[in-house]
């Protein structure tokens, strides 16, 4: 289940500190809690009041010697204790309403906060789904803590007052009503725990069923176009029938709760009919007293089912809090000791023996240096895990360094303006990320401010334009989620466009490799050769083009540097990089299109 | 209704269909298949609740006894017969569950089980319009909401009903002028309560809606980080998250607001004040007794329920009846192919022809338009454009995935419409863009177009198509399990393996709609050959983004917004389209220079290309 599993950043905070935190929220809604608080507090003693009166009104009018006055006075009391009660639960309900949705609003704004503190090895670590279940769903699981613990806090005011006013009218039969608030508690948590056992295995089932349903829609050409229709039938007849009887078996359980807690209501109020009634016979108690008894019967057993509950779900709740506030607290590796304000940057960058990793096992780079010059392509070539990204990771400041240092223009990256250094350099990754919104407004994602015309003659300088005519609307063509309905090719040439709007000192890209049909591939190249004009670039080479037009080919193996020169001379001097080439690069040159025809 | 797919021994196989022409009779008909769950669930419901109403009635009957003073044994007497009928009243409530819990839950599976059943049957038209986790929610969660609609919705309304009507019918029997209060308190709910549901409903849809838009905000900017961090702008995704945050705390609020001010239990304080006066003055002018006063009171009390209650039970209904509405919507939605049962069963040679084909999914769309291309047996022809060209859809109407919505496609000469649908698609093969792998084995997976295969010829095909070293690596070889829980394959893996599972399938026709992802060059010679040889003898249509590939064809199409814009083999193609040059211009490769005008076909199909594709047939 998403956002159960505990994460590495996860505490356990002590209860002071806990409630100090939780505290710490509220604190604006102070006035509006007090009202609530006193709103509950009033409203139970009015609650309670109601049957007191009512047997009282008994009383009077089997003395038979009560004036009209006292009548009509037991009516008005019985018709304001009823409006005074829903006038007060209407306030709880309204400020709690209103104090619950601030509170909640606040954690969840500061637990965005911390999503955009936090950097790249962060999100790494965790996976997305549990990230957001803890800004989405353990807030709102918090909050629902909040408004269960002010339901429960009435309810416990409401049977303590029950309780202590029944004993002042008959200790006796107080106890006999006492003995069932056991019983009750029992029931409601044997109930409990065999529902837990029963809903898994529903919940189970019905995932299955959601699978298989799933995978059925999904390949539905392939059954079709096999003609498997009725051999997945039969399968899926199996998977439906036994998430009939798992959940059937899991509404009996649930469906049985009530009539079973009613048999224990009814048993009581049966003993209390008949002890009350022997009591009354012998004088010890008014018929009103008698009836009073019984009224209590009814009003306790409700609560008492839903204190039963309450204790777990207060802990769920409570739980729900902590894992916010552990993703709030959690700290950022990535720290500026500076913010240097940063002018133009001619493009000049230095990693000086830097040391790196990830995880603490796995060293990335030991003493590791390289020199690219302003205006310089550089191609970063090598196997995978040889430490590739990482170079263009560390410059973006994506992550942290253990060791060295990385100079832009000369100046220690740590002590720059993150905000100012970031904005002069452009990040192109394989698979670019697109937002909702339309074309336009994803090309303008890399310069907030640019009005559309500026931005539409960016999209128009990627590989001539062309592409845009194939999206359905043009750039007014709305991104579905993630850029589902636009092929890859189409979505990196919007990345492309939104890095030349940035307009960049630097150009760090990781070169695509996916596939993108031969015709939007050209487009593409024609992008690259626009972008990397006069710039500093970084580039993780996939395309031998690239390769090829690089000014410089570093090699990378595991970390280190181990050749480095122009494409030709390398490829004449035969050794790693003559392998690489052999590895991924042969089957995109010419000479092996040509030679392909003699494969038969 | 006439559908690719009718399931043997399926539940509407026993000659009663349902009836599909709105939601409540398509929900009647299905109750009408269990007469003894509903007719015990109404039964037991109307015996509950008489239980239920006469328990404020014995309670008076003990207090008369007090009263009376008739001593313990009368006292022990009438004790017990509460006692009687509350756990009476319990057993048959627990009748009453266990009948709507059984019904509910059997509407839910037959009705996914129609649903399923419809689907197998639907058309590729239908599911490409369709997003497949649609379907799955009208599979799983509208299902659902149909069994949350009998149990509890169905449940409570019937609880909610009665239990106005119980009350109501004992306190007439105590003295039918004491109606007079709760009846009128029974018409002023009606009315509020409608009032109450009409403004709560609205504001819930739009909570759960805001909250979806809140959890995307998050989601979206977790997974965009790199871009959000690259482009600096954190700032403006805090400020998109707090208004969507904030949007749901007026909503919440807005909640809140018409939850506090549930009117019906207001007016259920006033009336039991004013049953209260009544029943009081009534017992002043002697028309009823104490005891009967305290059984007024009690009754009452059990108003409380269905005030209670009836906040929750509609909104359970309406969900079960728009779940009602999105299953029907699927089930009558027409299926537009139908298997032609009775065509023509005979060998394919592979000659295909496109005779003034268009094609739109939607209509005025057309993603295809007016195009004429002969294929001849044998030959292998390659589709080039940009996507969104066609090329994908033009090879789906090879196998009749759908039909062409103007023109003709024939195989030999013949109209597909006029062919067997099994007898065609079982000799016509289908390598998909995104390979489509089963969660079984692996030998499952190749073996899918012939169960029976032995082990043997599923190892042939497996070689063949250069997949079987791959597989060989596993630790459990041919008996690996593939998907969530099994291995992940890579694109090349997965694609080989859709080949051996043509090459099992041995199809006259083969197409393919290959696109895979960062291969080495090792990789790409496999695929290569195993291509190569997957295409011997067969008529093979490629969209392929392998230049090798469009090289070497016997032909190219040029495909650009559906319109066949050039066709020729590479040499004169580079000559003649300036869109086919371009993709070999980051060559360093002399073209040849470009003849002008470019030889594309006319719009009206008599077309130069057409007449040369005639001509062009196999080396």
């Amino acid at each position: 289940m998403d956002g159960i599993g505990a994460e590495e950043y996860d505490r356990t905070y002590g209860d002071r500190e806990l409630v100090r935190r939780i505290l710490s929220y509220f604190r604006a809604e102070g006035r509006r809690m007090l009202i609530v608080s006193l709103a509950v507090a009033a409203a139970s003693v009015l609650t309670t009041a109601l049957p007191v009166v009512m047997s009282r009104a008994i009383d009077l009018v089997a003395s038979e010697n009560a004036g009209g006055g006292a009548v009509a006075g037991i009516v008005v009391a019985v018709a304001l204790l009823n409006a005074g009660s829903w006038g007060l639960n209407a306030v709880r309900r309204l400020l709690g309403a209103r104090a619950i949705g601030n509170v909640v609003l606040r954690m969840r704004n500061d637990a965005f906060g911390a999503l955009m503190r936090h950097d790249l090895s962060f999100y790494d670590r965790y996976p997305t789904g549990s990230i957001v279940s803890r800004v989405a769903a353990d807030t709102q699981a918090f909050s629902e803590v909040v408004a269960l613990t002010m339901e429960v806090a009435s309810q416990v005011t409401m049977v303590l007052l029950i309780f202590g006013y029944l004993f002042t009218v008959d200790p006796v039969l107080t106890l006999i009503t006492l003995a069932l608030v056991p019983v009750v508690i029992g029931v409601a948590l044997g109930f409990r725990r065999l529902a837990r056992e029963v809903v898994t295995q529903a919940r189970r089932a019905v995932a299955e069923v959601s699978a298989h349903v799933h995978e059925t829609v999904s390949g539905i050409n392939i059954a079709k176009s096999f003609r498997k229709e009725q051999v997945l039938y039969e399968q899926f007849t199996t998977v439906n029938r036994q998430s009939f009887r798992l959940s059937w078996r899991s509404g009996v359980v649930f469906s049985s709760i009530f009539p079973v807690l009613f048999t224990i209501a009814g048993l009581g109020t049966a003993i209390l009919a008949y002890g009350g009634g022997l009591r009354a016979t012998g004088g010890g108690l008014t018929i009103g007293g008698w009836y009073l008894f019984l009224q209590g019967v009814g009003l306790l057993w409700f609560p008492l089912t839903s204190i039963a509950s309450f204790w777990s779900q207060f802990q769920l709740g409570l739980a729900a809090g902590e894992r916010v506030f552990a993703l709030i607290d959690a700290e950022p590796q990535v720290t500026q000791t500076g913010r240097e304000p940063v002018a133009a940057l001619t493009g000049a960058i230095e990693l000086r023996n830097v040391d790196f990793h990830y995880k603490e096992e796995e060293q990335v780079f030991s003493d590791f240096s390289l020199t690219v010059h302003p205006g310089e392509t550089l191609a970063l070539v090598g196997h995978t895990g040889s430490g590739k990204s990482s170079i263009t990771k560390l410059v973006a400041r994506f992550y942290e360094y253990q060791g060295g240092q990385i100079l832009v223009d000369g100046r220690d990256l740590r002590s720059l303006d993150l905000a100012a250094f970031r904005a002069q350099v452009g990040f192109v990754t394989q698979t670019p990320f697109l937002f909702n919104g339309t074309v336009l407004d994803n090309v303008r994602y890399g310069r907030n401010d640019a009005g559309d015309e500026e931005v539409a003659a960016a999209a128009r300088r990627v590989g001539a334009g062309d592409w845009i005519a194939t999206l359905p609307d043009g750039l007014a063509t709305e991104v579905a989620e993630r850029g589902r309905n636009l092929s890859l090719g189409q979505r990196q040439l919007i990345a492309l466009a939104r890095v030349l709007l940035q307009d960049p000192a630097v150009i760090m890209l990781d070169e695509a490799t996916a596939s993108v049909d031969p015709l939007t591939e050209a487009l593409i190249q024609e992008g690259l050769d626009e972008l990397l004009r006069d710039r500093t670039a970084i580039v993780i080479a996939h395309r031998l083009s690239t390769v090829r037009q690089a000014d410089r080919i570093v090699v990378l193996s595991a970390g280190r540097i181990i050749e480095q020169g122009s494409h030709d001379r390398l490829l004449q001097a035969g050794g790693h990089y003559a392998d690489l080439y052999n590895t991924y690069f042969r089957h995109q040159s010419l000479e092996y299109v040509q030679a392909a025809g003699a494969l038969n | 209704m006439i559908s690719e797919f009718t399931a043997a021994g399926s539940a509407a196989a026993d000659g009663r269909p349902f009836d599909t022409r709105s939601p409540w009779r398509w929900l009647a008909s299905h109750l009408r298949r269990h007469p003894w769950l509903l007719g015990g669930a109404a039964l037991f419901s109307v015996i509950g609740w008489s239980l239920f109403g006469l328990g404020p009635v014995m309670v008076g009957r003990v207090a008369q006894v007090v009263i009376d003073g008739q001593g313990s044994a009368a006292l022990l007497a009438a004790a017990l017969l509460v006692l009687v009928v509350l756990l009476g009243d319990s057993v048959f409530a627990l009748s009453n569950s266990l009948c709507a819990v059984t019904l509910g839950h059997r509407l839910e599976r037959d009705a996914r089980d129609e649903l399923y059943r419809n689907l197998l049957g639907k058309s590729q038209t239908f599911h490409n319009r369709q997003r497949v986790g649609d379907l799955v929610a009208r599979a799983t969660d509208d299902t659902r909401h149909l069994n949350q609609m009998i149990h509890p919705g169905l449940m409570f309304t019937a609880d909610m009903v009665l239990g106005f009507v119980a009350p109501l019918v004992y306190i007439s029997l105590l003295d039918p002028r004491l109606l007079l209060v709760p009846a009128l308190y029974a018409a002023a709910f009606a009315v509020t309560v409608r009032d109450y549901v009409r403004r709560l409903g609205p504001v819930l849809m739009n909570q759960r809606t805001q909250y979806g838009r809140v959890a995307a905000a998050s989601e979206e900017a977790i997974s965009g980080i790199e871009v959000v961090k690259a482009a600096v702008r954190e700032t403006w995704e805090r400020k998109r998250f707090h208004g969507a945050a904030g949007i749901f705390r007026d909503l919440f609020v807005r909640q809140g607001k018409i939850e506090a001010l549930y009117l019906p239990m207001l007016l259920y304080g006033a009336a039991i004040a004013l049953a209260l006066l009544h029943g009081i003055l009534l017992l002043r002018a002697g028309s009823i007794e104490l005891s009967q006063l305290i059984t007024l009171v009690g009754l009452m009390n059990l108003l409380r329920i269905p005030t209670f209650m009836s906040a929750f039970t509609f909104s359970m209904v309406q969900n079960g009846l728009a779940g009602a509405r999105r299953i029907l919507h699927v089930l009558t939605a027409t299926t537009e192919l139908d298997q032609n049962r009775g065509g023509r069963q005979a060998a394919v040679r592979g000659a295909i022809a496109f005779e003034g084909v268009s094609f739109g999914y939607r209509d005025n769309q057309r993603v295809l338009i007016d195009v004429d291309v002969r294929v001849a047996a044998g030959e292998t022809v390659a589709i080039v454009g940009q996507t969104g060209s066609g090329k994908t859809t033009l090879t789906q109407l090879v196998n009749r995935t759908y039909d062409p919505g103007a023109g003709r496609i024939t195989i030999d000469g013949v109209d597909l419409r006029e062919w067997n649908l099994t007898s065609l698609r079982s000799q016509v093969a289908n390598i998909e863009q995104d390979v489509f792998l089963f969660s079984r084995t692996v030998a499952e997976n190749i073996a899918f177009a012939r169960p029976g295969a032995s082990r043997a010829e599923i190892e042939a095909a497996a070689r063949a198509a250069a997949a079987h070293d791959f597989i060989s690596a596993f630790r459990e070889g041919y008996d690996t399990s593939i998907g969530e829980r099994g291995v992940t394959l890579s694109g090349g893996q997965r694609q080989r393996l859709a080949l051996a599972r043509a090459f099992l399938k041995d199809p006259r026709i083969l197409i393919l709609d290959d696109s895979t992802s960062a291969i080495d060059s090792a990789t790409e010679d496999e695929i290569q050959r195993a291509l190569r040889s997957v295409q011997q003898g067969r008529t093979t249509l490629i969209i392929t983004h392998r230049l090798s590939q469009i090289r070497w064809a016997d032909r190219i199409l040029v495909l650009a917004g559906g319109r066949l814009e050039a066709s020729g083999s590479h040499d004169e193609l580079l000559a003649a389209s300036t869109v086919y040059r371009r993709i070999f211009s980051h060559y360093d490769v002399a073209l040849p220079p470009l003849r002008a005008p470019a030889p594309a076909p006319a719009g009206n199909g008599a077309a130069p290309a057409a007449v040369s594709a005639v001509n062009g047939g196999p080396r």
